[in-house]
């Protein structure tokens, strides 16, 4: 019998084809009928009976041929597959041994990749979890919003709908499938632990037919649920359910106390659904009267489902039809001269678009950054692999001497780099992992939809695609240079002893680093300019003195403080004795030193706005009526914030007696009444008739409307109104401001709360914060680009830095014989140090150069994230310049101290 | 050639082939003619079974096939059992075993009157 050896076999054997393969079945057969034949000749049959004899046996041959054909085809590509398998396992066994020879090489690859896939998966996350994921709607690309924009009223001034509207657009509208209508706000629950501020939405019936909520227990609302005499119920939200009732399944037909008046549950919301970007514990229906007279009152949002089959400006020119007909129909509410002075239209948004907003072009720009990182992360990979490449001519030639083919040079090369990629890669996903647990930690208030972020398998995906990627680019690199040059068997026959790099791979490497150069620049402007503009609204005093003061807000239960006031006090009086009685309470407590309530606090609050009409200017000029913020003070506010008042602020006694004494801040002042004295001028609220409020006083100027935004122009009006005016609604809602005698104000709480509910158990604390953090807090778009930007921009740096020194060290070690020699004809040490260095600051510079040209161009994208600098500011430029000139100059130093201590003797000896 | 007293049961096939080849590499006749032989005539294999089933074993890796001479110096393909042909024939041999048992337990079974 034959030997049988499967490695042998599997060496020699030939190239199959399916020819061959039959060939053989027709051998294998032949052999078996002649053996047959043989035998039955042997026998004593003639030859022709012996042939019949086992052809009848056999059968139909050429069947049995094909079935035999069919199977070994399948065979061979099996086996084929296997081995190309078990190649590549080999070749990635190697590589893998190979680089383990290598560690510092391999660890520098694989962190590096790391470090920028590692950037560029996290904010690919966030941007594919704010901006590029469907909202989780059903079919969510119809879903818009429909807002009022009067910018006759103020520049980015958008109203929502009011009643009527929503009753007239669900009317006439033609291009939407259904129009539904939300409110969101907070109410006071009644537990029996106490009481608690909860955020609630009310909502249309049609609202949740158009986003497509589905109850989790019990119903939903109908359109009789928003009727204004329906019965109180309410939806509880599935995680209010949860942690407050234990998810008691019973919950249906209970009751549940909510500011001091009784509701029915009917039902539990399923967990999967939401408001856009607002998680509701509570829903209520929002009560809709159909037979309410018209109002101009937009404190609806709406949002709309388009009709299958109508585009979004189908439906604007739908929609602006409508809303030019508003006045015939309401003429009331709409008068001409209302639409012509406030420019009152209709804008559809897509609701994307309306949930997303700015933070869509931060994202973007965040994701360039990164990625430019992830550019710099692969030029110096890049860089290693030609550095490598060089070095490991002689390994390829004795390769090539022994017969390995291209090919096989091109599978280890492509084992090596993928190897390193994909390790990258893993690295890459854990650091992405990392950054986006920080990054929740961060909380970056500015970024929309982040309770939908999760770390599924896309970020994954993102990762390996991209370390793939880089793995093939990567395997390409040493086969280019090995199809340019060609394999140097000459490099044999040298011994291997190391030449000087040629020319071009030296400007190969250069080039390189200069590029990661001018990508380190662009990144460094873009951060430096966001350091800037942080810095310069830093320095923008808010007008308020923000330490040691806390703020919390309350709300008073309607059914024991409402009542809308018309005229008199009798309606007012609840609300205006709860801080009357609280407030010295609280300026009581230890540590305290003084307290007081305004109805918006300023950078969070921007509250609604009512004209104001000054004497004397109203007929002439109605126009310049401007629509401030109503914001009601009470005594000691000022003094509470640190705006200091030149007049006399209104006191309790002076708001008791109905004096109508206002406050204005100074900008106001001064834009009223330009060189006169605003105290003594009169003014009022809305176009009502008489009589007028008197300014007593001025205060400084506040940024109420953010640090980014001029000082604010504003009127504070008393508590109670002067005597004979409209009453507005009595401030049931309010901020309580306390400034601490220098300790935190945070550690008060405890003691502000016992107060509070020692008072009334129904009013809870809620929005507790300190002043400095609702200043922090109104930074948070800028805090975030900038924090992610100067990440981005210190990883360039030092990838710079790394790459840099990385090439000029290696050409040192490639001239050490030319710096040898320059030495012994006589060259000073200081001399070779400063050609060394030259060298570098030379690569540098032409990089910085491209990189300035690069940044003044892309820099201005990010315009609307700045404050109070150019995206072109000289000095962010400069200053980035001399940082990476000085990075270059340093990352040279080591080589150039390497050159400088060349031995001349030795060197010369070597050669 | 006098016809065969059995048919062969479906399955037993593989059985009997990788039982044939654990007496060492044999080529396809080879394996025809020793089946017969051990048999007397009595269990016949055709071609049109015997040469796909070859084929379909090498495939699943329990062959291993060979082209080598014979003792009277002709070309022939010779097969041989692998490791996991080894494999194979104990598990088969050892389903046969349990199969017939059972089949024996029905057929010499008595009912209680």
């Amino acid at each position: 019998m034959t030997r049988h050896d499967p490695e042998r076999r599997k060496l020699f054997r030939l190239p199959a084809s399916r020819r061959r393969l039959g060939s053989e079945i027709d051998r294998e057969l032949h052999f078996h009928i002649e053996g047959r034949i043989d035998e039955l000749v042997a026998r004593g049959y003639s030859r022709d009976a012996a042939e019949r004899e086992v052809f009848e046996r056999f059968g139909d041959v050429t069947s049995v041929r094909e079935e035999c054909e069919e199977i070994d085809v399948m065979t061979h590509r099996r086996r084929e597959l296997e081995e190309l398998r078990a190649a590549l396992a080999r070749d990635v066994r190697h590589a893998m041994r190979g680089l383990a020879r290598r560690p510092a090489f391999s660890a520098v690859v694989v962190l590096t990749l790391a470090l920028g896939i590692g950037a560029t998966t996290a904010i690919f996350t966030l941007l594919d979890a704010v901006v590029l994921r469907p909202l989780p709607y059903p079919s969510p690309e119809r879903l818009v919003v429909i807002q009022h924009p009067v910018p006759g009223v103020g520049d980015d001034h958008r109203w929502g709908m009011s009643q009527a509207g929503y009753f007239y657009f669900r009317k006439h509208a033609k291009s939407f499938a259904n129009i539904g209508v939300f409110t969101r706000g907070t109410t006071n629950i009644t537990m029996p632990d106490g009481a608690e501020r909860t955020d609630m939405a009310s909502v249309s019936a049609s609202a949740l037919d158009v986003l497509n909520a589905r109850p989790h227990l019990g119903r939903l609302f109908t359109d009789d649920d928003n009727r204004p005499d329906a019965a109180g119920v309410v939806v509880l939200g599935y995680h209010f359910w949860q942690q407050r009732f234990n998810a008691d399944p019973q919950i249906v037909g209970k009751s549940i106390t909510l500011a001091s008046t009784p509701y029915e549950i009917v039902g539990v919301m399923s967990p999967a659904f939401d408001l856009p970007d607002y998680r509701a514990q509570i829903w209520m229906p929002q009560r809709l009267d159909p037979d309410a007279p018209a109002q101009n009152a937009h404190y609806l949002q709406a949002v709309a489902r388009l009709r299958p089959g109508v585009d979004i400006a189908a439906a604007q020119a739908d929609a602006a039809g409508l809303t030019s007909r508003l006045p015939e129909e309401f003429p009331l509410a709409y008068s001409r001269g209302f639409m012509e002075e406030s420019r009152f239209t209709v804008l559809l948004e897509p609701l994307r678009d309306f949930v997303i907003g700015g933070v869509r072009r931060t994202l973007w720009i965040l994701l360039g950054a990164v990625s430019i990182v992830l550019i710099i992360a692969c030029a110096n990979v890049a860089n290693l692999f030609l550095v490598r490449a060089e070095s490991r001519g002689r390994e390829v030639a004795i390769r090539t001497a022994l017969g390995a083919s291209r090919s096989h040079l091109a599978g280890h090369y492509l084992a090596e780099s993928l190897v390193l990629s994909v390790l990258g890669g893993i690295g890459g996903a854990a650091l992405a992992y990392l950054a986006m647990r920080a990054l929740l930690v961060l909380d970056p208030s500015s970024v929309p939809r982040l309770a939908e972020l999760s770390f599924g398998w896309r970020p994954v995906a993102v990762a390996f695609v991209v370390a793939l990627g880089i793995g093939g680019l990567l395997a390409l690199l040493p086969l280019l240079k090995l199809s340019v040059t060609g394999v140097d068997v000459a490099t044999l026959r040298e011994g291997g002893r190391a030449q000087t790099a040629s020319r071009r791979q030296l400007t190969a490497r250069s080039t390189l680093i200069a590029a990661q150069m001018a990508l380190a620049v662009m990144l460094l402007a873009a951060a430096g300019l966001m350091l800037r503009t942080f810095d310069r609204l830093r320095s923008v005093h808010p007008g308020v003195d923000t330490s040691n003061l806390l703020t919390f807000d309350v709300v008073l239960p309607f059914s024991r403080y409402g009542g809308i006031g018309l005229r008199g006090t009798a309606t007012y009086g609840p609300s205006f004795r709860y801080y009357r009685e609280m407030l010295p309470r609280l300026a009581a407590l230890p540590d305290v030193e003084s307290v007081a309530i305004t109805t918006a606090l300023p950078i969070q609050d921007s509250g609604g706005c009512a004209a104001v009409y000054v004497e004397s200017q109203q007929s002439a000029n109605r126009d310049a009526a401007p629509c401030l913020p109503a914001v009601i003070a009470s005594p000691g506010y000022f003094t509470t914030m640190g705006i200091t008042v030149r007049g006399q602020a209104p006191t309790w006694s002076d708001m008791e007696s109905k004096t109508g004494g206002v406050v204005v801040s100074r900008a106001f002042a001064e834009r009223m009444w330009p060189g006169e004295d605003a105290i003594g001028k009169r003014l009022r609220p809305n176009g009502f008739g008489e009589p007028y409020y008197h300014v007593v006083g001025v205060a400084s100027d506040v940024r109420a409307a953010g640090l980014d935004k001029p000082p604010s122009e504003m009127v504070y009006y008393p508590m109670i109104p002067i005597e004979g005016a409209p009453l507005w609604q009595p401030p049931r809602g309010a901020s309580f401001v306390i400034r601490t005698r220098g300790v935190d104000p945070l550690a008060l709480v405890p003691t502000v709360r016992r107060t509070l509910s020692g008072f009334d158990r129904e009013v809870p604390m809620a929005s507790i914060a300190t002043m400095e953090t609702v200043v922090a807090k109104s930074l948070a778009k800028t805090t975030f680009a900038m924090i992610l930007l100067a990440i981005a921009g210190g990883m360039a740096l030092i990838l710079s830095a790394v790459g840099i020194y990385g090439v000029i060290s290696y050409t040192v070690d490639q001239r050490r014989a030319e710096i040898g020699v320059r030495m012994a004809l006589g060259a000073r040490r200081g001399q070779v140090g400063r050609m060394v260095v030259t060298q570098s600051l030379r690569v540098a510079a032409c990089g910085i150069g491209v990189g300035l040209a690069g940044a003044i161009f892309t820099t201005r994208i990010m315009q609307s994230l700045l404050y109070g600098v150019s995206p072109t500011d000289p000095i962010t430029l400069v200053a980035v310049t001399l940082v990476l000139v000085a990075i270059a100059a340093l990352a040279s130093y080591a080589p150039a101290r390497r050159a400088t201590a060349v031995d001349p003797v030795e060197v010369l000896r070597r050669e | 050639m006098p016809p065969a007293d059995l048919d062969l049961i479906r399955g037993t096939l593989d059985l009997l082939i990788l039982k044939t080849l654990s007496w060492g590499p044999m080529h396809g006749l080879a394996v025809l003619r020793w089946v017969e032989h051990v048999t007397g005539q009595r269990l016949q294999i055709t071609e049109g079974a015997l040469y796909p089933a070859l084929h379909r074993m090498e495939q699943k890796g329990w062959l291993d096939a060979e082209w080598s001479y014979t003792e009277r110096n002709r070309e022939a393909k010779f097969y041989k059992l692998t490791a996991s042909g080894r494999r194979q024939l104990a598990a088969e041999l050892s389903k046969w075993s349990r199969y017939t048992e059972a089949v024996n337990l029905v057929i010499t079974a008595q009912v209680a009157r």
